[in-house]
């Protein structure tokens, strides 16, 4: 079982230990589930069996920090003083139980500096060979690359599928006015001009067609966080259009509007004008 | 001419609008298809990984649900009394711990370390060159050792090769001696992540690196039901003969996996599926509309010559099927490629076993793929077969007329 | 014998401005056997009269009976049936299916109305040559000329052997001389039996005909 080194932490929260069962801190969600109250007298042990098996008092309830490693799983714990929690977890046989951890988290005086925790790890590691320390970041983060990633791949496709979609729709509009344009060129007016026009058209189109999808991307990221967040008992946020991805969208968009709008009317304006007027 | 005929024609004659729709169901159509393939892809993959060993009984200690690693205590007596079960055929198990490769002048290289009471490690790794825990080859004074490829390869390891590990023990203020130990074999893990360093030992070799001094206990045990018992029969033998432990099928395992683990990508897979199929009926819907809007003079000059509704309408569903279904058809080889290029991204989350994929095909997706497409192609074009059966014949006539 | 009677017909549109007669208390009968254009300016009512008589539009007051049949107490199928079968429609802009040749185009009304294969087969090949466009038969509208899409409408409209053909404009979008032969083709059907209702502002097809009525603001005179 991993230990969490949260002395300083726990100690501050709790206080100064009263006399009487020492005290804990449980989760909202453990606090749910056994319904439990605050000052309740509760029972932990080790194992099932009841092994070293001790009495709290329930001082407090928290809210667990929102792990997206996490997220499905009920976040049903507690926190207790170190001491109290390696008396729960030893069996007693590690003569060095009293004094064995599985996990120190070091907070760096510079740790705005990714470089520093790399740096200070491979130090550390070097230094002692029993101790295999890394940034915290490392792991999650190549995780959360991974989920970028396929996140990305996703959007990729959906906007060359809707890219279809949306020439197929400007080339049936480019139809409609097939005789519009052919009387333009009948009437001496150059493809230039008609093609500027349509690119003109297609900028101001596309790009309040963006600005709307993100406004529509805006609104919808308030229910997709509602709804999984009500689903998962959980305060993480699951979506959110930051300025980044609405600008990257707002780039994405406005191009293949103005594009399809254009190929569309490329395809009408290489044929003969006779061809146009025609019906 | 048949409705489907019209469709046909209709599709041919405005071609580059046709091939266009087609191309864009099929992209978003793969993407959908991907989303059933990801709904149950890790389950299946999971399943098969497991039913792929040599065991169909995980056996765990205390009250853990089957993936915990609740330590079993006296494991050697335990494992004999469970393999003197009739129902059981074999029994093993295994600890591991973290340790490093250790060579001369090269720093030391990170690995997990197994100890198997099987030599053939029950199935849980695949041999690909050399023997098992029981070969000979190089020294056999020393334990044996199989070790995955990318350590073979990576430390041009071959059978009969030395390899120095050294045990890397929490929670101990002193470092343990480097052990030497035979390269007997070399194995896929696929438990194991992509390119880990993974060495499989006999508990004697788990023992000598740890200094001889190691408590009986076992991290895994795992158990063969005979085939005229099955694997529930077994796992009640075990629950009845030791109440303290918990045994689990394969089957048990599996469902457990797929209600606990990667729920995220379950939950991803039907929301993606949902919006991709509301994705594909706005825009089939949006076109249709746009077409049959173009197309009013036309609708209303056969509504005048006394053709019926009921084929107006029927050329138009005909028409959606034909965008959708071509899609839908070709989005099946287009999806198995983009499932490809999705399950490799994915697959580089760190930890994750080298034999488990994400994108696993069975024909329930096809059947669910096809019937997403059909509602999609029927709810897609009944607005415009509204619009084309209830526009009033006169007036339409006479705008089109004029305009 | 009478095919279609039209007894104090009124249409009104409801408008945002107001609502607009645009037949008001028409009475007309037409026989077998007849031949009736219908002139006037742009606007009173021509078209919506012919709809009315054609069962395409209903009537806001007033009865259109066709072949005896009250056409207001028929279903939208009834009536459909109606237009199929009895009546032949060429409408200005001729509106031809795009995408199917002159001889679909044809085929498509016998096809709906049940004919079986060799009938329409038959029927179509005969109507072409009737139009004098068999050289045309594989050609999609895209590839004939207005006058020769008009013959091939007024072929369509002559399908199912109808008992009346309305025509709405046939030489609108003609010049003058393939006007002249559409005009031609109209004798040549009328003289085969089939009785002729044609809105025009052509004066020289209207001359035609044997019976020339006028519309004003929405009411039918006799001139």
């Amino acid at each position: 079982m991993r230990v969490l080194a949260l002395i300083a932490v726990v100690a501050a929260t709790l206080g100064a230990a009263p006399a009487g069962p020492p005290d804990i801190l449980v989760s909202r969600q453990l606090l749910a589930r056994a319904h439990l109250a605050i000052g309740d007298v509760v029972t932990l042990a080790g194992d099932s069996s009841g092994a070293r098996a001790r009495r709290f008092r329930v001082a407090g309830v928290y809210e667990p920090t929102p792990d997206p490693m996490k997220f499905n799983v009920e976040r049903i714990e507690a926190r207790l003083h170190l001491d109290d929690l390696l008396s729960l977890a030893s069996d007693g046989t590690d003569p060095a139980w009293a004094d064995a951890i599985s996990v120190i988290n070091v907070n760096l005086k510079n740790s705005s500096d990714p470089a520093s925790a790399t740096a200070f790890s491979r130090s550390l590691s070097a230094r002692t060979p029993f101790i295999f320390a890394a940034p915290t970041r490392d792991q999650a983060s190549t995780t959360f690359l991974v989920i970028d990633r396929f996140h990305t791949a996703i959007a990729v496709v959906t906007v060359i599928g809707s890219t279809a979609f949306l020439l197929a729709l400007m080339v049936i509009r480019a139809e409609e006015r097939k005789e519009t344009v052919g009387v333009l060129r009948l009437i001496g007016i150059s493809s230039r001009t008609i093609m500027t026009e349509v690119i003109v058209e297609g900028l101001l189109v596309a790009i309040a067609g963006a600005v709307v999808g993100v406004l529509i991307a805006a609104g919808a990221q308030h229910f997709v966080n509602l709804i999984f967040q009500a689903r998962y008992d959980t305060t993480l946020v699951f979506m959110r259009v930051s300025r980044t991805i609405a600008m990257r969208s707002i780039v994405v968009a406005v191009p293949v509007g103005v594009v399809a709008g254009a190929v569309a009317s490329w395809t009408l304006l290489r044929r003969g004008t006779s061809a146009l007027v025609r019906r | 001419m048949t409705a489907f005929a019209l469709a046909w024609r209709t599709a041919r004659r405005y071609r580059a609008r046709a091939v266009l729709a087609v191309a864009g169901v099929a992209v978003i159509g793969a993407l959908n298809f991907d989303m059933l393939l990801l709904s149950r892809g890790l389950m299946l993959s999971f399943a098969d990984l497991v039913n792929s060993t040599g065991y169909d009984i995980r056996i765990s200690g205390g009250s853990g649900g089957p993936l915990s690693r609740q330590p079993i205590d006296n494991a050697t007596p335990t494992m004999k009394e469970i393999g003197a079960l009739p129902e059981i055929a074999a029994v093993a198990f295994m600890r591991t711990a973290t340790a490093a490769a250790i060579r001369p002048t090269r720093p030391p290289e990170g690995l997990e370390l197994i100890g198997s009471s099987d030599p053939a490690g029950l199935g849980i790794w695949k041999q690909v060159a050399g023997s098992t825990l029981d070969g000979a080859g190089g020294d056999v004074s020393l334990p044996p050792a199989v070790i995955s490829r990318p350590m073979a390869e990576r430390l041009n390891l071959t059978i009969g090769s030395t390899l120095g590990v050294r045990v890397r023990l929490a929670g101990e203020l002193s470092a343990m001696p480097a052990v030497s130990l035979r390269v007997t074999g070399v194995a896929d893990f696929p438990f194991e992540s992509q390119n880990a360093f993974v060495v499989a030992t006999t508990m004697e070799g788990f023992a000598r690196a740890h200094g001889g001094v190691l408590n009986d206990q076992a991290e895994f045990m795992f158990a063969r039901s005979r085939p005229s018992a099955g694997p529930d029969a077994a796992a009640a033998a075990i629950a009845k003969l030791r109440p303290d432990l918990r045994a689990f099928s394969n089957e048990q395992l599996v469902a457990n996996f797929a209600k606990n683990a990667f729920a995220y990508f379950r939950q991803i897979s039907v929301v993606l599926s949902t919006t991709t199929a509301a994705f594909s009926f706005l825009l089939v819907a949006t076109l249709l509309t746009v077409s049959v809007n173009q197309r009013l003079g036309e609708v209303a000059a056969l509504r005048a010559l006394g053709i019926a509704r009921r084929k107006i309408a029927a050329t138009l569903l005909w028409e959606s099927a034909l965008l959708v279904g071509l899609g839908g058809l070709f989005a099946l080889p287009l999806g198995q490629l983009l499932a490809m290029v999705l399950d490799r991204i994915l697959r580089r989350m760190p930890g994750l076993p080298a034999g488990l994929h994400f994108f696993v095909f069975e024909p329930q997706s096809l059947v669910l793929h096809a019937a997403v497409l059909a509602a999609t192609a029927v709810v897609a074009a009944i607005y415009p077969m509204w619009l084309a059966v209830k526009l009033p014949i006169a007036q339409t006539l006479r705008q089109e007329t004029v305009s | 014998m009478t095919i279609v009677e039209a007894h104090a017909l009124t249409r009104v549109f409801p408008m945002s401005a107001g609502p607009v007669s645009a037949v008001r208390d028409a009475s007309l009968r037409v026989d077998r056997g007849d031949y009736v254009a219908i002139g006037g300016p742009s606007g009173c009512g021509k078209s919506t009269l012919l709809h009315l008589l054609g069962c395409v539009d209903t009537p806001t007051t007033g009865t259109v009976r066709f072949e005896g049949r009250d056409a207001g107490a028929l279903t939208d199928s009834e009536r459909g049936r109606i237009r199929l079968t009895r009546i032949g429609f060429v409408f200005q802009r001729f509106f031809l299916l795009p995408m199917l040749t002159a001889w679909e185009n044809i085929e498509l009304p016998q096809a709906e109305a049940g004919a079986p294969a060799a009938a329409r087969r038959e029927r179509t090949r005969a109507l072409l040559e009737y139009v004098e466009l068999s050289a045309r038969a594989d050609h999609l509208p895209s590839q004939l000329s207005g006058g020769e899409m008009q013959r091939v409408a007024v072929a369509r409209a002559l399908a199912n052997r109808p008992a009346l053909l309305l025509a709405d404009e046939p030489t609108g979008e003609l010049d003058e001389e393939t006007g002249e032969h559409i005009a031609a083709l109209f004798d040549r059907v009328h003289a085969d039996g089939t009785a002729i209702v044609l809105v025009t502002h052509n004066a020289a097809l209207a001359q035609r005909a044997k019976t020339r009525l006028v519309m004003r603001s929405g009411v039918l005179v006799t001139t």
